[in-house]
């Protein structure tokens, strides 16, 4: 590890400092994803910068609007309103749940082994926004954007307008140090208009909009919700199986919305 | 006999709960190198050429050894009982499924032995892998070994494990339904905690301490000492502290080459796969394909069967043909059949060697027999714990290797299986023993089939 | 970097990324802490940090510079055992001993945090801590008896707890 560069930020305008444009720097939030990468020879970075003081962690509200800081653990999450405290209640064990973080979480690639990253489809659901620093300055922007392109930006939090109501369901895991196969999240707005997303597929977490055009109907949405994904085979399941349960998961997810 | 029934502690329990308990792992040598393995990154492959030259100018290597280092580079796991050896302990013009090792660097640090390795110069010709113990016998099949996909080493040179008794053909005439299935349980890792590991030292003396997890120490030491060609006085084997083997650490994994690099290096030589080399390139549990055809009448006795078993192997024997006979010894389950033909390949793939688990050779079987016994009781429409005790071993009964059961446990095993489950029997099941079958007891399919347990 | 590891203050030369369980077990040579998967799946490396049952081989080093380690060489010695350990070893929940420190040190972590010794609690407290000796009744037995729950492993063929062995084993405790 000659030549290593470590920065430990105490704030956040230090983090984004430290950050600059990204090039060749290792984020290391709660460091669940990016130790073993490190251990396994996968990465062998030369500039890294540790993000525990740069006070970015926490959840704070202003009226309805929910603002979760890149840091917050996962652990904070789990007693949120669905689809985002099952979500969240429903990542690896209880001791990774403390240390994993929000940001790693929705900055995680795919894994070796599976899609990564449970929280983005929680996320998606309820519309958030992130707050990004990196190149090109301090951005704003829907999670969607965020996820198709995540290269230069240093998240810094992320926000949304709690909904009306949420649901969240999911394909058992069958160890909880698996990631989830898949997982549909939904959520209806105040202005009553219906997200879903679906996680566990290629790449990262997507919403479902075909399905969300037939949300009053959880049968049909199930039905629609097919083309809007696009699966993989891996360690944890085939994209058959993936692409069969997808509306089952669908309608139970709009079923649970309805009722709640 | 004060122990028996009693209840002890474990002898080693204050050592676990405290963390004193010294694994091979937290054996403690300063100066010691670790080690990294190049390992075939091809399911099947010819060896083009192999550089280790610019690996070895490194900083930090020590030492980097390759099949030209092994005095005796092929000794088989079970050459102590004439079984032919046929894996080379690093590749050498081949490599026959992905993860074998074909070099092992010893350098001061693990990322300075994984950037040698990541130097070694490899070159390979692919060619075509087998992967389905099925399609081996086709004329077709991508090739394993020269001289054959499967094992051709049995007693008299035969090339399969065969059992013949009575007259399979009779018990099918006399059959009322055949009951046919095919089973095919598939490989399992051991996943043990602890993954293979071991530290080595060079003494004084010019003798090898070997810290092992090895779950059968004096036989590692004597593989060791054969690919070494040492007197066994040269090493000096701890082990008897093993983070979980389950089977899997029968093999000897890394005491072999940890040793030659010590003795090439001079120098403390320490081994840990990681979880991944441990997932991807440690022997599993064989996955089996088994077919079973039985002749059975409709009242419930089996009364004969037909079987073929294809044992994968994975890339090389190791103990396959050894479990391949406990198999065999064990395909009529806890029952007893009196006209029997059973054949069994151990098949070779381009897969990771396979290895004993829990059960070698019979856990499979059981699975299969167990299984088939459900079938033919729904195939029949009857109570399956009935046809299991029906065909029950019993005292005089024979295995399928002419073995005299003298004090067999299948009926009071399912009669208490019964008894815990609620399961109603018939009076006449209810007072089953595992008594002698005579009189209105012996069926007529298994008269003269009994042997006598006082000769045995 | 400093740490204080089993109440004892140590100064760290390890690279700042290094995973925490390797300066425990390479630098300061304390070795209870095991690298099952050094990927944060099987649980044999946790420890407490802070009092908070953490992985060790997921946190780099530098970020718990300052913080207090306990490993389970810090919870007792075996003429002194803690609860959990004297628990672990009367209900015979360690077999080949390997996931046992990662066991007890999530077990000794729920009792202070006041563990109510209900069997779901106890799963889901374990339940990123692989055995693959499968002794997890035993195991959730022993966390269950030292938080005063319920015991439900069938030993009906064993004579009761608390009566004297009859063999002297060495190294037990009287």
């Amino acid at each position: 590890m000659t030549g290593l560069d470590v920065l430990v930020p105490s704030s956040p305008e230090e983090a984004v400092a430290a950050y600059g444009d990204g090039d060749g720097v290792t984020v290391i939030a709660g460091g669940t994803i990016v130790l073993p990468e490190i251990t396994y020879g996968r990465l062998r970075p030369s500039k890294a910068i540790l993000l525990k003081d740069a006070g970015l962690a926490g959840i704070t509200r202003d009226g309805s609007r929910v603002t979760i800081g890149a840091t917050t653990p996962v652990v904070e999450l789990t007693e949120l309103p669905a689809p985002i405290g099952p979500c969240a209640a429903n990542v690896a064990d209880s001791e990774i749940r403390a240390q994993g973080t929000v940001g790693g979480n929705l900055c995680a690639g795919i894994g070796p082994e599976a899609p990564r990253g449970d929280l983005q489809g929680a996320l998606l659901a309820v519309g958030a926004t992130v707050r990004t620093g990196g190149s090109g300055g301090e951005k704003t922007q829907p999670l969607e954007e965020f996820l198709a392109d995540r290269e230069g930006k240093l998240l810094l939090d992320v926000s949304y307008d709690e909904p009306a109501a949420g649901a969240f369901a999911s394909l058992d895991r069958p160890h909880t140090h698996d990631y989830t196969a898949l997982a549909v999240s939904a959520a209806r707005a105040e202005d009553g208009t219906t997200r879903l997303a679906v996680s566990g597929v290629a790449g990262h977490a997507v919403r479902l909009p075909s399905a969300e055009a037939k949300a009053d109907n959880p049968q049909a949405a199930g039905e629609a919700a097919a083309g809007d994904a696009t699966f993989a085979d891996d360690a944890l399941a085939s994209a058959w199986y993936r692409g069969q349960t997808l509306p089952v998961l669908v309608r139970r997810a709009l079923t649970q919305l309805q009722e709640a | 006999m004060k122990a028996v029934g009693a209840r002890l502690p474990r002898y080693d329990g204050v050592a676990h709960v405290t963390g004193r308990t010294t694994f091979v792992d937290d054996v403690r040598v300063p100066g010691t190198l670790w080690v990294k393995a190049l390992r075939s990154p091809a399911h099947n492959a010819d060896i083009k050429r192999l550089d280790t030259s610019k690996a070895e100018a490194m900083e930090g290597v020590h030492a980097i050894i390759t099949w030209q280092d092994v005095p005796l580079l092929e000794y088989g796991h079970l050459s102590a009982l004439g079984i032919p050896a046929d894996e080379p302990l690093l590749a050498k013009d081949e490599v026959r499924y992905k993860g074998q090792p074909i070099a092992v660097v010893a350098a001061e640090d693990e990322t300075k032995a994984q950037l040698a390795v990541e130097a070694i110069e490899l070159d390979l010709e692919e060619k075509p892998a087998l992967f389905d113990v099925r399609k081996a016998f086709d004329s077709d099949a991508p090739v394993v070994h020269q001289w054959g996909n499967w094992y051709t080493h049995f007693e008299d040179e035969m090339d399969r494990r065969q059992i013949r008794k009575g007259s399979i053909q009779e018990a099918f005439d006399k059959a009322d339904v055949i009951v046919q299935g095919v089973y095919r349980p598939a490989a399992i890792e051991h996943v043990p905690l602890e993954t293979q590991v071991c530290q080595v030292v060079p003494e004084a003396d010019g003798r090898l301490t070997i810290y092992s997890c090895t779950q059968a120490l004096y036989f590692s030491m004597g593989v060791v000492a054969a690919h070494l060609q040492v007197p066994l006085n040269r090493l000096k084997f701890v082990g008897g502290t093993v983070g979980g083997g389950f089977g899997g650490k029968v093999d000897t994994a890394t005491e072999t080459m940890c040793s030659l690099l010590a003795l090439k290096s001079g120098k403390p030589i320490k081994w840990r796969w990681t979880r991944e080399e441990e997932f991807l390139c440690s022997s599993t549990r064989a996955p089996w394909h088994m077919e079973i055809a039985d002749a059975v009448t409709k009242d419930g006795w089996i009364l004969g069967r037909k079987m073929l078993t294809l044992h994968d192997s994975g890339a090389y024997s190791r103990f396959s043909p050894y479990g391949l006979t406990k198999h065999s010894f064990h395909h009529t389950g806890a029952y007893t059949i009196p006209n029997l033909e059973f054949d069994g390949y151990v098949v070779y793939t381009n897969r990771v060697p396979t290895t004993a688990m829990r059960g070698f050779g019979v856990t499979s079987v059981s699975f299969a027999v167990e299984t088939h016994m459900n079938r033919i009781a729904k195939e029949l429409g009857l109570d399956p714990f009935e046809i299991r005790l029906k065909n029950a071993n019993r005292i005089g009964d024979t295995s399928p290797n002419g073995i005299v059961y003298t004090d067999p446990s299948t009926v009071p095993t399912i009669l208490a299986v019964a008894d815990e489950l609620g399961h109603e029997l018939p009076a006449d099941y209810r007072t089953m023993s595992s008594e002698k079958r005579e009189g209105e007891l012996l069926p007529e399919h298994l008269v003269g089939q009994l042997g006598n347990p006082e000769d045995h | 970097m400093r740490l204080t590891v089993n109440g004892i203050e140590r100064g760290i030369e390890s690279a700042p990324l290094t995973p925490l369980l390797y300066v425990l077990r390479e630098e300061l040579g304390i070795t209870s802490p095991k690298a099952g998967c050094q990927q944060g799946g099987c649980g044999a490396c946790t420890v407490l940090v802070d009092g908070e049952a953490r992985r060790a081989c997921l946190l780099a080093v530098a970020a718990v510079d300052g913080a207090e380690i306990t490993t389970v060489e810090g919870l007792g010695a075996p003429e002194a055992l803690s609860a959990i350990q004297t628990a672990f070893h009367e209900h015979y929940a360690a077999q080949c001993g390997f996931c046992t420190s990662g066991m007890l040190i999530a077990a000794h972590a729920y009792l202070e945090h006041g563990g109510s010794g209900e069997r779901e609690s106890i799963q889901e407290t374990l339940s990123g801590h692989v055995c693959r000796c499968t002794g997890y009744v035993k195991i959730i037995d022993a966390v269950a008896a030292a938080a005063g729950g319920e015991i439900t492993s069938r030993q009906k063929w064993l004579p009761q707890t608390g009566e004297e062995s009859p063999v002297e084993v060495p190294g037990a405790p009287a």
